[in-house]
């Protein structure tokens, strides 16, 4: 059993907090995914569960014990680096025993693991070449191999696809998904790549400057963003934000349009207050192409500026409350630019976030 | 016209050391017969056999072969001590973030600017209140601080261009800091390390200022300060001291083709890429 | 003593040996030559150690021409020797770089004089410039360039020359190598956008190559500055400071004064000013090297 406690964990670089006090429970076998923007401490914080950074402040616990203080080759966890840190004087067969060799297992003992979890990655015809001869995508499997064959207790990976180009990546995410329901253990998997993160994770959690905003599944986090911040990261395209202020419980936008707001939420409102209004592109489609047709708080005629067509769905770009927003046309038909069209927008679907804090509404 | 200058260049520097050579494989009346002979007509082995002391009817003042071994022994073993000493602060440096890291650096630098010359006035003062002056100790001491610095400089730059990954990695794979040291990236730093300690082991076997003055006797002496000696005899005895010079080159000469390709790569990238 | 224990600790503690090391060897000796720089210490009379004089010594190197000669020719030495070791290094790995056959060869070939030891140098030479048996000298009879032979290295200016040779022989394949290795570093593409633009070899050179080659120029000749004292072994045994002081540089004097004439006070003091002397030099081009490096995203 190994769930992994961090609560109110802090990083300081000198006076510098980087990582501001995290709270997160994984439970044991559960797929966790830290995603969110360039800097804002994912690396760090899975450092410090590794224990490769020190934890400046709170506390750090891998089953049930505290491991603050224990060195990386006590905690049981193995990871994955970003640039797969083989070790290039070593053969693959040596890379994939060389944690089992110095936890002093007899030679006879790691043969069978070693070859376990290479027939598990595919890795049989290359044993004897050096990393310098393995392509990117054979490094990567040969990274998670000498992760698999010691049996943690917690995996941990620091964005393993970054380095792979687009479709590879695609191919192994889905290798990674099928590897953790196989060997089933503790993940904790580090992106800023958000499909990745919903793809992969059994829940995930959004961080910005050293904070976590949400902790959700992913259609929790996708369906009922906490703030402006995680619904602007998560979904793509990402989800259309206008702002406006309360009237008559509607939200009039900065170009006069009236959008209805679901009552439960307007009835917490008065008027006069400031909110941001935010739709996915899909709840925002022409007439008669819209999922929900029934229940509607706009209906407004606009111009195409342009159209992307997709295939099964073809994109829109309009203009609504003085910004551009996208919307999606499911099963299309071709489109003029500058032609206008009636879109609806689904009322279920219409998130409302607090002007000032850009918290959601809804909770 | 390029490959001519190229020629010319290439003369220039091959020339006044194979002159050195030649001279000392030849008898002592090819050095004096005017007109100048060019190549050596009769090759002789007696320079070398003079110089170690087997030829007794040839004047021989100067003890070669304990010179020899002094040098050998004060070369190795300031080259060990101060790669392992040197290697270590490398490591730090390339490794850690500590308070005073930079200056810390630059006075290690700055000590390595210091004159042999101008270091073994005070040197010598010491040395002889301690005595330490002519004893092979004294002068393995200097040439440990000689190359600790150089070391430094260098190590530090191989060490940089190991990735921090593989360590951290090896640490999770359940190494010790120790152990994922010696296990990983000790290996990859060995060439750099070879030739790091090939240039500590030059400038020992080659130092003369310092060890001209802390030497006194065949205790301590080394070649360079034999050969010194030599030319300050009253005879000058040319195919005599270039077979001594000779057997100054070849050892240097084997090491230094052994390691050329890393010693060149550690000096400049260590240093530009700071 | 918690402190000795904690993480923080390790770079200390991996450094320690190091810093002990040159405490004991470089520091200490030098603070005990400072000491000895304000004494009339003499070798003959040691109780003179504990004999303070301030700053006679000092003051007495301000008013001694021979001194200044010295500390003069030395300046003067070092900067001829750097720029012409670096021009000619420039030279000849632009040279090697620009053929493509046996590049190895002619590296291998360049770093023979890298690896002689100063005293064998300045041997080499003092034997290809002795004026009876000289190699330079019967070459040029053979040639018939000359009737009488030359006086090398007993003639003032002719003895500078030779050992300003001396020096550029062994040092200038330094500078040859380190620029060869920046040249084949230096990425392509820049050069051939250049030409594109229209520059020709002269002004590709001048706005691409050798800004690119600037820090490996800075760090050679740092490099070289750390050490411009060892010419000290070269001149010892070439001339020994002669004939009549002519090619006396301030190292020569100095362990003439230290050791010949047992000042050690005396000699301790030109000692100081020629640590300042190379430091002077070595921070210079340092500090060139930082500036240099800037451009080339090297993490500091
Ligand atoms: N050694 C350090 N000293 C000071 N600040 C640091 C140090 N290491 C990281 N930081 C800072 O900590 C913050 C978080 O860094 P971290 O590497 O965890 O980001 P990340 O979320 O992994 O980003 P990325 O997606 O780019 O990898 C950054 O702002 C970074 O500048
Ligand atoms: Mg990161």
């Amino acid at each position: 059993m190994a769930e992994v406690h961090l609560s109110k964990v802090v990083k300081r670089y000198g006076s510098l907090e980087v990582v501001h006090g995290i709270d997160l429970e994984v439970a044991h076998n559960e797929f966790v995914v830290l995603v969110g923007p360039s800097g804002c401490g994912k690396s760090t914080t899975l450092r410090m569960i590794a224990g490769l950074e020190e934890i400046s402040d709170g506390e750090l616990k891998i089953g049930d014990r505290v491991v603050n203080s224990l060195p990386p080759r006590s905690r049981n966890i193995s990871m994955v680096f970003q640039s797969y840190a083989l070790y290039p004087h070593m053969t693959v067969r040596e890379n994939l025993g060389f944690g089992l060799k110095i936890a002093g297992m007899k030679p006879e003992d790691i043969i069978p693991r070693v070859d376990e979890a290479s027939a598990i990655l595919g890795l049989e015809k290359f044993m004897d070449r050096l990393p310098a001869n393995l392509s990117g995508g054979q490094r990567q499997r040969v990274a998670m191999g000498r992760a698999i064959v010691r049996h943690p207790d917690v995996f941990l990976f620091d964005e393993p696809l970054s380095n792979l180009d687009a479709k590879l990546r695609g191919q192994m995410r889905v290798e990674i998904k099928k590897l953790h329901q196989r060997v089933k253990t503790t993940v904790i998997y580090v992106t800023h790549d958000q499909v990745e993160a919903m793809t992969l994770a059994d829940r995930i959690v959004i961080m910005r400057d050293g904070y976590v905003e949400q902790v959700g599944t992913p259609t929790d986090v996708f369906e009922n963003p906490a703030n402006t911040f995680v619904a602007g990261f998560i979904g793509s395209p990402p989800m259309n934000q206008l702002e406006g202020v309360v009237e008559n419980g509607g939200a009039r936008l900065t170009d006069g349009t009236l959008v209805q707001m679901p009552e439960d939420i307007a009835s917490k409102l008065s008027d006069g207050a400031k909110v941001v209004i935010g739709f996915r592109p899909d709840a925002f489609a022409p007439k008669g192409h819209s999922l929900h047709p029934e229940d509607r708080s706009l209906e407004i005629a606009l111009p195409v500026i342009i159209s992307e067509p997709l295939g099964t769905e073809t994109i829109i770009y309009t203009q609504l409350g003085g910004k551009e927003v996208q919307a999606k046309m499911l099963d299309p038909h071709p489109l003029q630019d500058g032609e206008s069209l009636t879109f609806t927008l689904d009322l279920e679907r219409l998130h409302v976030f607090d002007g000032e804090t850009g918290k959601s509404m809804r909770a | 016209m390029l490959r001519l200058t190229l020629f010319v260049a290439m003369m220039i520097l091959v020339v006044p050391g194979a002159w050195v050579v030649l001279t000392a494989f030849r008898p002592n009346v090819e050095v004096m017969a005017r007109p100048p002979v060019w190549i050596p007509q009769q090759w002789t082995l007696n320079n070398f056999l003079g110089i170690f002391g087997f030829l007794p009817d040839r004047q021989q003042g100067l003890p070669v072969p304990s010179y020899f071994i002094n040098s050998m022994v004060i070369s190795l073993t300031s080259t060990f001590v101060a790669i392992l000493v040197g290697m270590m602060g490398g490591y730090a440096f390339a490794r850690y973030r500590f308070k005073g890291k930079g200056a810390l650096f630059l006075s290690f630098m700055l000590s390595r600017t210091v004159p042999g010359v101008a270091l073994s006035l005070p040197l010598f003062i010491l040395w002889s209140k301690i005595g330490l002056i002519d004893t092979k100790f004294g002068l393995i001491l200097v040439y440990m601080a000689i190359n600790i610095p150089f070391t430094i400089w260098l190590t530090d730059g191989f060490f940089r261009q190991i990735p921090a990954d593989l360590s951290e990695a090896a640490q999770i794979d359940g190494c010790t800091r120790w152990q994922a040291f010696w296990k990983v990236e000790f290996p990859l730093a060995r060439s750099g390390l070879a030739s790091a300690g090939i240039f500590a082991f030059l400038t020992a076997w080659n130092e003369f200022a310092l060890a001209s003055q802390l030497t006194r006797t065949t205790a301590s002496k080394t070649m360079p300060v034999g050969l010194m000696d030599f030319t300050a005899q009253f005879t000058v005895d040319w195919t005599g001291m270039s077979a001594m010079a000779v057997l100054i080159i070849i050892p240097a000469l084997i090491l230094t083709f052994i390691v050329q390709k890393h010693l060149i790569a550690g000096l400049t990238f260590g240093g530009v890429k700071g | 003593m918690k402190f000795f224990r904690s993480p923080q600790a390790t770079p200390y503690l991996l450094l320690m040996p190091a810093i002990i090391v040159i405490l004991a060897v470089v520091l200490v000796p030098l603070l005990v030559s400072f000491w000895t720089s304000f004494t009339s210490y003499n070798l003959v009379r040691p109780d003179s150690l504990y004999n303070f004089v301030g700053l006679r010594n000092y003051k007495r190197l301000w008013g001694n021409e021979d001194f200044w000669w010295a500390f003069g020719r030395t300046v003067v030495f070092i900067t001829i020797a750097l720029n012409l070791e670096m021009l000619m290094g420039l030279g000849l790995a632009l040279l090697v770089n620009r053929i493509t056959w046996g590049q190895r060869t002619l590296r291998t070939i360049m770093m023979f004089p890298m690896m002689f030891s100063p005293i064998l140098v300045g041997f080499q030479f003092k034997y290809l410039f002795n004026d009876s048996v000289g190699l330079v000298n019967n070459a040029l009879f053979s040639l018939g360039l000359i009737t009488k032979p030359i006086p090398w290295l007993v003639d003032g200016f002719l003895a500078n020359f030779s050992i300003i040779v001396a020096e550029m022989w062994m040092s200038t394949s330094i500078f040859a190598i380190l620029l060869m290795a920046g040249l084949l570093a230096m990425p392509k593409d820049p050069i051939e956008a250049a030409k594109v633009d229209g520059c020709n070899a002269l002004q590709v050179f001048r706005h691409i190559t050798l800004p690119f080659l600037m820090p490996f120029i800075w760090i050679a000749m740092t490099i070289r500055s750390l050490d411009v004292a060892r010419a000290y072994d070269m001149v010892k045994i070439m001339t020994n400071g002669g004939p009549a002081g002519r090619t006396e540089l301030i190292w020569t004097l100095m362990t003439r004064t230290g050791y010949q004439n047992s000042q050690m006070g005396m000699a301790n003091a030109m000692g100081y000013v020629s640590i300042l002397l190379s430091i002077a030099f070595t921070i210079m081009f340092y500090r060139n090297l930082s500036k240099a490096r800037v451009f080339m995203g090297g993490a500091q």
